[in-house]
């Protein structure tokens, strides 16, 4: 049986792009044929559960019902991925939590793969974040995204400085998630239906859509840069699949 | 259905001919098939717009919203030829946009023909233009224009390897003066003049013959 998978998806910090990588993220493992669930924190409205309600389930993290609805299911689930998009500000406690319930200490000895992407923000306080969130990291695999969305001025930070943040966690690789044209990020908000079916011309229950060609085309490119950048990471290596023929989703 | 075809006329330097090629062109597809839609990219120049304001839209791509107003247009298979006239100023921001959103492969999926009629120019932008998209238009989709009254001499060999090349003939001044006036219409002109030896006449029809002939060029298999 393979081993399980947990992605979490986190900052400590609002508006930074979480749920937009969470939903790459499934689009990723979707293309490649990686069974997974989801869980959305942000309960009760989750943005993710509005773009992937078939595989979202949102849950409270502060709630041990809803940790054990998340971890004591690792194993029975079908899927072998689970990503978790954790809300603003509850990545550091969400970590924490799963220390204390010995997940940590699961990862560590190779029961499950656990892996972090730490979203950062543009404010010199995401630094400080690493290195909170770089206490929990023995044994997970650590990501730090570098997202670009937006277009907003991030990273502005002087390159020692980060340098000095970004070397206390062994292994963390960087990632960058390039910007969207403004206009098709609103269109796929407006639609609620995930990028992939987006890029497909397909509404939420698969029927055909009429969404902008270029807007299509625009998102279709963006889709395939981040998905490079998936790709260089290995991740499909990480989940433990054997990468087949991709859908490319337009048809 | 047949396929539609979008034809974009451009060169990334001004006053080499596209506006005029651009009005031939859809005056051509206005008499063979009764319906042509064009698009004036090239506000900057002399427009297409002024000469033939029934048929032809302006249009911006300077930001999304031109983009799709062009764009969403281009890509139906309605039978309506499409001519654009593709301002110098416009040409490397339409080119990576149609890159970007991968407007080749769709088009050959939705039964749309673009063709790029590049006008060549003897100057040091024209061969890195001509350059840039032979790697993103396939050879069957490119004619290079040699425009004699810009090229005086030989097309040069940087326009030669990819796609084929159509003589635009030069007119004598007074000629290209006539053919410059807003009222003057290629067409009416065919009809009306009753000596088909003089050398306008002459001029048009093989214009039109060669556009036909890029025509029949995307129905046959190649």
């Amino acid at each position: 049986m393979a081993k399980p998978v947990v992605i979490v998806v986190g900052a400590d910090k609002g508006g930074v792009g979480k749920t937009t990588v969470s939903r790459t993220l499934l689009d990723y493992f979707s293309a490649n044929n990686v069974p997974t669930r989801a869980f959305d924190t942000e309960a009760p409205r989750g943005t993710l559960k509005r773009f992937h309600p078939e595989i979202t389930e949102i849950v409270d993290m502060t709630t041990t019902a809803d940790q054990m609805k998340i971890f004591d299911t690792l194993n029975a689930a079908s899927p072998s991925v689970t990503v978790i998009d954790v809300r603003a500000g509850l990545l550091s406690p969400a970590l924490a939590s799963l220390r204390d319930i010995g997940f940590l200490d699961a990862a560590k000895s190779g029961q499950i793969t656990f892996a972090v992407f730490h979203i950062l923000g543009p404010s010199i306080a995401s630094l400080d974040e690493i290195a909170e969130t770089a206490n929990f990291m023995q044994g997970a695999k650590y990501f730090l995204v570098k997202n670009f969305i937006n277009n907003t001025s991030f990273f502005e930070w002087d390159q020692a400085t980060y340098n000095s943040y970004f070397h206390r966690i062994k292994d963390a690789t960087e990632l960058t998630i390039p910007k969207l044209n403004e206009m098709a990020y609103e269109q796929v908000e407006v639609s609620s239906v995930p990028f992939l079916k987006f890029v497909a011309n397909k509404g939420t229950h698969d029927e055909a859509a009429n969404y902008s060609f270029v807007l299509r085309g625009y998102v279709r490119h963006w889709l395939a840069n981040v998905w490079s950048e998936f790709d260089r990471i290995k991740l499909t290596d990480l989940v433990g699949s054997t990468k087949g023929a991709r859908i490319t989703g337009e048809k | 259905m047949p396929n539609t075809p979008v034809y974009i006329i451009c060169s990334p330097r001004p006053l080499v001919g596209k506006t005029l090629i651009a009005r031939m062109l859809t005056e051509f597809q206005l008499l063979k098939n009764g319906a042509v839609l064009a698009f004036d990219i090239n506000l900057k120049e002399p427009s297409l717009l002024d000469y033939l304001p029934a048929v032809t839209e302006s249009a911006e791509i300077d930001d999304t919203f031109g983009k799709m107003a062009v764009m969403d247009r281009l890509i139906i298979n309605d039978g309506v030829p499409k001519v654009i006239d593709l301002g110098f100023h416009a040409f490397d921001e339409f080119f990576k946009m149609t890159e970007e959103i991968g407007f080749i492969k769709e088009a050959t999926r939705r039964g749309i023909s673009p063709v790029v009629l590049f006008i060549a120019d003897s100057d040091r932008v024209s061969p890195r233009g001509y350059a840039k998209l032979q790697q993103q238009i396939p050879a069957g989709a490119m004619v290079t224009i040699d425009n004699e009254y810009v090229l005086r001499g030989e097309l040069p060999e940087a326009f030669t390897a990819h796609g084929r090349t159509l003589h635009i003939g030069a007119l004598p001044s007074f000629l290209k003066t006539y053919i410059d006036r807003l009222n003057f219409s290629f067409t009416d002109y065919l009809r009306g003049e009753g000596d088909s030896s003089t050398e306008l006449h002459q001029w048009i029809r093989k214009n039109y013959i060669s556009f036909r002939e890029i025509e029949l060029s995307l129905i046959l298999p190649r």
